[in-house]
């Protein structure tokens, strides 16, 4: 403290500069040179016996690297130049990493200084305040040329620029160039909204520069804004110059909603009751009336078994069964999440009696239930910080071991409980890992880490809980997350809409952590009403929400709605007649018809999965029994229909309802009714089979539009 | 046709310009040589038609393979020795005695290099030649090929047997080229890919009509949907169920019991003889999954025992030895390695020092990778690793690197460009040089 005010007084006097201070000047040098990356000194062993910590983590081994080891023979205060840590990156010896410091450039200049000065460590300051702009954020014209600027402060200290210092790395290089020659400037190659992030020290921060898609503005005036949603849609759609598609029609967007927020088709009587209904506030209406169904507790209780890794151990149903009965009462119940995520973290006892104490069990031991934690509850990959700190993010090895080190006393037998032993060891330090919140601090040692970890992740004030959440809810409604995966939220993976997630997640803590109501707020919004079909301008969008984006259905929403159709239904192994798909939240519960749907195993992540099942699903539609043996049942819908005496337009009708959840156009029903009666009278059951298979493969089928 | 349809992008061209060229009518078996070179002409005389990749999944030791370093101290070493192969001066571990009778026709590279040590990301850079990027998924080389060469063929372009890793699928490309699993596993006596054949009653008559009255159904949603009106993969699975000689090309039942033997009766060699008969048949792409070689542990049981007590070794060495010489010879016999390009390796090496599980953990600084065939020089070895197989000691050859050559290998122009969703253009392979020595 001191002596930063010291050096502040010296600077103000004009004083010869006062020699650079390793962790906040020399550090940054190395790091923009590249020598403590992950590539060279800052892989995990090291480089040539020379290791310094990933993008300087680290700075008191770092100095101790380049000064005390090997006998000190990396610095040489006497004849500076002649140094290691100089000679070798300035190409003046033999460097296996080449050249990446030039002799007489800003950073050799700094080094130097500060070897001749006797290489004084100086007053480890921590970064408060680290910030970067675009001179401009909106570019016109091709390669349009855009100055960056960074800026940080240190504890105390006043702001200075340290655009030299700061690595600039663009998502996309192709897109965005990035230009250090003198002035730091990004040229933007392409159209689009573009991220470059500035990494300047410990600091990691993105920054977007957009060029428009069109040389026009376009005219959004007339697209109301229902919510904060609409808004920043909006905002974003404006500074693209993309039109946005019109709302979808009732059945469209019945069907949609019916999809997204239940997994079922409407019914017939439902779609047409649904389009004949004048009331204007319809369709907030039934929103909340399918927030409320039966139907949604059971969807969403698989969608939240995905996210926690629900599945049945050895010869242990009755866990699994304890486990998803509780997620379903609690989401018939409309438990806040935030308590749920307490619950779950803390839970004890009788894993078949007790459903939460079950989240325990699914991981093997304590640094696979971090892992768990930090995807499901913080949408954080940490599984690198095992080794070495995350390349690309703020996870240190202490944060990873810490955070298993808060479950690390967790006996997951049947009946979960504390036991009185249990460490990690964490490699950095080969001892017991101290129980830490991740990017934080440790915790209290004879407090209970697990309710610890709990109260911090469910404040308020937490920065991730809430984000990944609504992230989460966010693509289970439109197909996409506003930050993907959506079990990667980082500095270094930004959102496509940062301010809208950082609302959203707001929102979701003042309305007490409710997942129906972000659901309900995303239903009622126009971006989520749109209709797929582009409007021109809008063709290339898959990610600005102008159009709504079309989804393969998930493999058990695709099961139960073929047999809805047919109106014969799957039979399980080993679960009762009837038994709807959704409602299977054991992955490893037979079902061989699921998997070559592309199931989910579940062995790892499946929240991305959401492609159908590829070839072996198209064959399985053409040859398998999933399909062919419901179509031609006997006791099947159609052949009860056709029993029944029903004409064909009856039959064609009620099929598309079913399975569009709209009757067919007058040109559809009249294009099969000719086809049907060419097939003749003996051909007629044949051909209605065919119909029916077509239909059940078709993408207006097989697809949430 | 259908493949009259052209998906909208900015570049204006059309995604599906290749279903135009082979649209011409489904030609059968044997078809892609009308389809090499239409990515423009490579740096270098192709001469592979196809590509075996023998993934070995989960990083093999390269010092339990190719790379032994017989005189550093025993926790470098490791529990095998090497022994001598038909390349004069080259050595390989005592567990590929097969192998080591193939070498003329195989270059080993010892100097890979990558510094992408996790599974994950590992597999990504190897099977793609990409390093993972966040705003792109990068396709594999069998959803390149498939994409560059595919088209209207009966059998699949893009094979993996059993399955494939979903961390190298299509990326960008969609999941038109994913691969297309066989699911089963072709050391069971009754493998059999699965919905191969006709539901009972469903006649060929009615298969036909089936698809017209699907492509009626999605000729509407086309005017209100941007994709391509035909679905490509359902194409793909009807032009296979209508044909009898391609769903022969997966009977093993058709080979005989000696070239059955050959290859081991395990999963890995029938998976291999597998890949011959579909690459015979004109497939251009098959990958062939082997797990399990993530050993940290335990070292002589997986790698050379099997299971506690073997008395022939069935661990993971023997077995990857007899397939990968098997599918080599047998290859060459028939006349199809010149035309076959066999790629063995997996995402990573092992650790010099043996940990004190007596495993290996993961080392991506220098690994091992083994090809041959589809022109490539054999009886030789590329690059070399330091004293303890640390590092590269000289000719270092990155994942891109290879990445590169395998393209070339396979005529596909490493600066052909691809095409995102969004119509942004990704070349073939950026940042890699060919090794020259290999061709």
């Amino acid at each position: 403290m001191i002596e930063t005010s010291l050096l502040l007084v010296s600077l103000l006097a004009g004083a010869p500069r006062p020699a650079p201070q390793f962790d906040t000047e020399i550090v940054p040098v190395l790091t923009k040179a590249g020598c403590n990356a992950g590539a060279c000194h800052g892989a995990a062993a090291g480089r040539g016996g020379f290791h310094l910590s990933l993008f300087g983590g680290d700075p008191t081994g770092d100095y101790d690297a380049i000064v005390h080891a090997l006998e000190g023979r990396r610095v040489n205060p006497v004849t500076p130049a002649d140094s290691l840590i100089f000679a070798k990156p300035t190409g003046g010896m033999r460097h296996g990493g080449d050249t990446v410091l030039v002799e007489d450039g800003p950073g050799a200049k700094r080094l130097l200084a500060w070897i001749a000065a006797g290489t004084p460590r100086g007053t480890p300051r921590r970064v408060t305040h680290f910030a970067v702009a675009p001179s401009r954020d909106v570019v016109d014209g091709e390669n349009a040329k855009v100055t960056l600027r960074a800026v940080a402060r240190f504890a105390d200290g006043p702001e200075i620029d340290v655009t030299a210092w700061t690595v600039f790395t663009s998502a996309d290089p192709s897109a965005v160039s990035i230009d250090e020659g003198g002035t730091t400037t990004a040229t933007v190659r392409r159209r689009g909204q573009h991220v470059v992030t500035a990494r300047f020290l410990d600091r990691v921060e993105p920054l977007r520069v957009t060029r428009p898609l069109g040389d026009t503005p376009v005219d959004l005036a007339a697209e109301p804004t229902t919510n904060l949603i609409d808004e920043e849609i909006i905002r974003t759609l404006k500074v693209l110059r993309m039109p946005v598609s019109p709302q979808a029609d009732d059945a469209t967007f019945l069907r949609r909603l019916r999809l997204d927020l239940t997994g079922t088709l409407p019914t017939p009587a439902e779609a047409k009751a649904f389009a004949k209904d004048c009331a204007t506030d319809k369709r907030e209406k039934l929103v909340d009336r399918l927030l409320k169904s039966d139907d949604y507790a059971d969807y969403w209780t698989l969608r939240l078994s995905r996210m926690l890794n629900v599945h049945s151990l050895p010869n242990d149903k009755d866990g699994t069964r304890a486990y998803t009965k509780w997620l379903h009462a609690g989401l018939r119940d409309g438990t806040p999440l935030d308590k749920w995520a307490r619950q779950l973290l803390t839970a004890t006892g009788d894993s078949h009696t007790v459903g939460p104490a079950n989240f325990a069990r699914m991981s093997s031991d304590a640094r696979g239930q971090a892992e768990l934690v930090s995807r499901a509850f913080l949408g954080a990959r940490m599984q690198c910080a095992n080794c070495h700190n995350h390349p690309l993010d703020r996870w240190t090895q202490d944060d990873y071991h810490g955070l298993a080190a808060v479950f690390a006393r967790l006996d997951r037998s049947r009946v979960v409980k504390v036991s009185a032993r249990g460490a990690v060891t964490n490699p950095r330090t080969g001892e017991p890992a101290i129980p830490r919140i991740p990017g934080t601090a440790d915790l209290d040692r004879a407090a209970d880490p697990m309710a610890g970890f709990a109260e911090w992740l469910t404040k308020k004030e937490n920065p991730y809980f809430a984000r990944a959440q609504v992230n989460r809810l966010w693509r289970a409604m439109f197909g996409r997350g506003l930050v993907e995966p959506v079990d990667d939220l980082r500095a270094t993976n930004p959102a496509s809409h940062p301010k809208l997630l950082d609302r959203l997640a707001e929102d979701f803590v003042r309305h007490g952590y409710d997942l129906r109501h972000t659901l309900r707020l995303i239903a009622r919004s126009r971006a989520y009403g749109r209709v797929e079909t582009p409007v021109p301008g809008n063709e290339t969008d898959d990610r600005f929400y102008a159009r709504a984006y079309r989804r393969a259905l998930e493999p058990e929403v695709l099961a139960d709605a073929i047999a809805a159709v047919t109106g014969v239904s799957q039979t399980y192994a080993g679960l009762p007649a009837g038994t709807r798909a959704i409602t299977i939240y054991d992955p490893l519960s037979p079902a061989p018809s699921l998997d070559v749907l592309g199931r989910c195993s579940r062995v790892a992540s499946c929240e991305e999965n959401a492609e159908g099942g590829g070839l072996p699903a198209k064959l399985h539609m053409l040859n398998g029994d999933l399909l062919n043996a419901k179509i031609a049942d006997k006791d099947g819908r159609l052949a009860k229909r056709v029993a029944a005496g029903k004409t064909d337009s009856e039959i064609v009708t009620e099929f598309y309802l079913l399975g569009f959840g709209r009757p067919p156009t007058d040109k559809e029903l009249a294009n099969w009714l000719t086809r049907i009666e060419k097939a003749g009278r003996d051909g007629r059951k044949a051909c209605l089979e065919d119909f029916v298979w077509g239909l059940l493969n078709s993408r207006e089928f097989a697809t949430n539009h | 046709m259908s493949a009259t349809h052209v998906r909208r992008r900015c570049d204006g061209i059309p995604r599906r310009d290749v279903l135009r060229v082979g649209g011409l009518t489904a030609l059968g078996l044997g078809l892609p040589d009308l389809f090499r070179r239409r990515a423009g002409a490579a740096d270098t005389p192709a001469k592979a038609k196809s590509c075996i990749l023998l993934w070995l999944d989960g990083g093999p030791s390269h010092l339990e393979t190719f790379d032994l370093k017989p005189d550093v101290p025993a926790d470098v070493r490791g529990p095998f020795r090497p022994i001598k192969t038909k390349t004069p001066g080259v050595e390989i571990c005592e567990l590929l005695p097969h192998t080591a009778k193939v070498t003329d026709r195989l270059a080993i590279i010892r100097s890979m290099t990558s510094p992408l040590g996790e599974h994950g990301i590992a597999n990504h850079y190897l099977l793609t030649g990409y390093k993972p990027s966040p705003v792109l998924d990068y396709p594999s080389y069998g959803a390149v090929v498939s994409h560059v060469r595919g088209g209207k063929h009966v059998l699949p372009p893009n094979v993996a047997i059993p399955e494939f890793r979903a961390t190298a699928g299509s990326g960008f490309l969609g999941t038109a080229h994913e691969p297309f699993a066989v699911g089963g596993d072709p050391a069971k006596p009754d493998f059999r890919v699965r919905d191969l054949n006709e539901f009972p009653g469903i006649t060929a008559d009615r298969l036909h009509r089936r698809r017209e009255f699907l492509a009626e159904f999605d000729a509407a949603q086309a005017r209100v949907d941007t994709a391509a009106p035909a679905d490509p993969t359902f194409e793909q699975a009807y032009r296979l169920v209508t044909s009898t000689t391609a769903k022969k090309a997966f009977d093993l039942s058709d080979e005989k019991d000696a070239v059955r033997a050959r290859y081991g009766p395990r999963t890995i060699g029938q998976s291999c003889l597998l890949a011959r008969r579909l690459v015979e048949r004109g497939v251009p792409f098959v990958t062939v999954l082997n797990t399990g070689w993530d050993t940290h542990g335990d070292l002589v049981l997986r790698l050379r025992d099997g299971y506690t007590g073997a008395k022939v070794g069935v661990g993971l060495v023997p077995n990857f030895d007899l397939a990968f010489s098997a599918l080599v010879e047998d290859l060459a016999e028939r006349g199809l390695l010149d035309d076959t390009l066999v790629v063995a390796m997996g995402e990573f090496g092992r650790t010099p020092k043996l940990n004190t599980a007596g495993g290996r953990d993961h080392w991506p600084r220098v690994f091992s990778v083994a090809v041959a065939g589809g022109g490539v020089k054999g009886g030789q070895v590329i690059g070399s690793s330091d004293r303890v197989g640390e590092s590269p000691r000289d000719e270092p050859v990155t994942p891109a690197d290879l990445a590169r050559t395998i393209y070339t290998l396979l005529g596909i122009d490493p600066k052909h460009e691809l095409h995102t969703t969004d119509g942004r253009p990704v070349q073939v392979n950026q940042g890699g040089r060919v090794i020259a020595k290999l061709i």
